[in-house]
């Protein structure tokens, strides 16, 4: 069956590689052969999408390039030479990033393309053009960790960094120390954002004893961990309360929590630390992305 | 006893051998598993980007559990602690999951709330029973130090997960000791592994992993014992990495507490992955003995 598929698609894979406007695209430039092949091999039967693990996840982040065979066509439309959007080339990038590497698509697909090997190479492709993407900084990135030695150091790094920058650039306050905080500068919006799963609203509840800060692992790290993390984990349920959004979602701290719910687990508070970190991230997350259209 | 077996989106392709091995014990210690071949990911790594995309997640999987009458079996902690926090969300808030279930029902799968969500430790400790376990062993180690890694997301947060005293565990060490082999106390035994910064700040996950690589060795485990794919990967994959970046000596092998089982009960290191381990544990077999006066098989 591959075989047959390969000689109907030769046809249009020479039409297509002949193309002069292919052939300069900056896509074009950076696929394989064989992954242009590849590429008119999908007869867009959505296998792989039926059997994707984060399909589901569209349902919550409704950007269709989560889905594989929608995200192929995306890449399908840019290897063709057609100019896209920031907005595309952005959705796209979420798009391949939102994946857990499961390899699921690859191994369903009837006509055998290598899909989850096309993400990856497509997703280096495009984190190093320089837009920030918030989702490297999650347990996503374990992969790509394990197959760094196939990146270049400094390609490896960007778009760790970048993703980083990007939420400190939207951080005034801790950029600007100085600042002078008007009495009433309560975000309450961010307190009332705070309520995804109900737990996190007990950040109200610290009391500072600093409990969650003494236990953590990451802040046993380092020997000034202020220098290297920002706020600590109870200053970062203070900052809450206060509703400084800046401070809460710029300190390193936030994206250096390993979860491990040491501090959750010891509050004698009963502050859902763990619980009220993750769902920062998430609000971090929707504000930069917000911010960035 | 049945459950639906949850691999998650690691095991099936970078661990083989915790899929393999977990079903060969588990079959001779009489556990029945299911496979449900539509599980999608458990949403843990999509928790720091966005609620919703986890908890839809997770909630799909107990749905389609809750559809074959199944509890949900898993071998990832973190697997374990999403499902879990997910299902006692899903039980405590109907509004949360009225609107999950808005968007499940177009796939035909509400969920009600009736799947209870087990860890393979949990399993084999509680529903099975060391001393089944024991009864079942033909080999067992002698003078082997192991030191269990309970695993984060397995003891915390306890109210959510209940998995065993959160600060003074001792199920997986009353599992390690089953085989004969000694379960070391060492002071880091609950703390994380470091995998969950892997691959977003390397440098301080090598320190955590390092740190605690270091610590069960000073405190003379010749082998650290683990039941979750990220904790083996960390301790295997990313420990060989370590190996190199900052010029560890001598490793401290990882194995996946099924392999260590499965040799107890005599089965074949092939048949256990043993050599898919990428930092070699196969000598571990040459510790294994036959107890005289003690049936074999």
């Amino acid at each position: 069956m591959r075989l047959s598929l390969s000689r109907r698609v030769r046809g249009w894979f020479k039409a297509l590689i002949h193309s002069r406007r292919f052939s300069q695209s900056w896509m074009g430039k950076n696929l394989s052969m064989i992954q242009l092949m590849e590429l008119d091999a999908c007869t867009h039967c959505g296998m792989c999408t039926s059997h994707c693990s984060v399909a589901i996840a569209f349902e919550g982040i409704p950007n269709i390039n989560i889905l594989p065979s929608e995200k192929l066509a995306s890449i399908k439309a840019l290897a063709s030479g057609r100019p896209l959007e920031e907005r595309e080339i952005k959705d796209l990038q979420e798009g391949v990033t939102l994946c857990t590497n499961c390899y699921r698509c690859t191994v369903v697909c009837p006509v055998g393309i290598d899909l989850q090997s096309f993400w990856i190479k497509v997703r280096e492709l495009l984190l190093q053009r320089g837009i920030p993407e918030l989702s490297v900084l999650s347990p996503l990135s374990f992969y790509r960790g394990l197959m760094k030695d196939e990146t270049a150091q400094g390609d490896y790094e960007k778009p760790l960094t970048q993703a980083r920058e990007a939420i400190a650039s939207q951080c005034d306050l801790l950029r600007n120390k100085d600042k002078i905080l008007p009495v009433t500068s309560a975000d309450r919006r961010l307190q009332n954002g705070l309520n995804l799963s109900a737990q996190a609203k007990t950040f109200s509840a610290c009391f500072g004893c600093q409990t969650c800060t003494t236990v953590c692992p990451v802040v046993g790290n380092y020997e000034h961990p202020q220098e290297t993390l920002g706020l600590l984990p109870h200053q970062i349920m203070q900052a809450a309360g206060l509703g400084l959004r800046d401070l809460a979602f710029g300190s390193s701290m936030l994206w250096d929590c390993l979860t491990c719910y040491q501090c959750q687990e010891q509050c004698p508070q009963g502050v859902w630390v763990t619980d009220v970190l993750y769902e920062l991230k998430n609000l971090a997350v929707k504000y930069v992305k917000e911010k960035a259209l | 006893m049945k459950f639906a077996l949850f691999l998650g989106c690691q095991i099936p392709i970078r661990l083989k051998q915790y899929e393999t091995s977990s079903r060969a014990i588990l079959e001779r210690l009489g556990v029945g598993l299911v496979d449900i071949e539509e599980f999608n990911c458990c949403g843990y790594p999509l928790r720091n980007i966005e609620f919703k995309a986890f908890l839809l997640s997770s909630a799909r999987n107990l749905a389609l559990a809750e559809k074959k009458k199944l509890d949900v079996m898993t071998l990832c902690q973190c697997c374990y602690g999403s499902l879990k926090k997910a299902s006692v969300l899903l039980k405590e808030n109907a509004s949360l999951r009225k609107e999950v279930n808005a968007i499940l029902e177009r796939e035909g799968l509400p969920y009600e709330g009736e799947v209870e969500v087990k860890h393979l430790l949990y399993v084999l400790h509680q529903e099975v029973g060391v001393e089944a376990i024991k009864k079942n062993i033909s080999k067992t180690f002698k003078g082997l130090k192991i030191a269990a890694h309970y695993g984060c997301h397995a003891l915390r947060p306890s109210q959510v997960v209940r998995f065993d005293d959160p600060v003074a565990p001792s199920i997986f060490d009353q599992l390690v000791e089953a085989t004969g082999a000694e379960s070391i106390s060492w002071p880091m035994r609950l703390e994380c592994c470091g995998a969950p910064l892997w691959g977003i700040n390397d440098e301080l996950s090598m320190d955590l992993t390092l740190k605690k690589l270091n610590n069960g060795k000073e405190s003379g485990a010749e082998y650290l014992c683990v039941a979750c794919p990220y904790c083996h990967l960390q301790f295997d994959a990313v420990q060989k990495k370590i190996i190199v970046q900052r010029g560890m000596n001598h490793p401290l092998p990882s194995i996946l507490y099924p392999q260590l089982l499965g040799l107890s009960l005599g089965m074949d290191g092939e048949v256990l992955g043993l050599k898919m381990n990428q930092i070699p544990c196969s000598g571990i077999e040459k510790l294994l003995i036959e107890p005289a006066g003690m049936p074999t098989g």
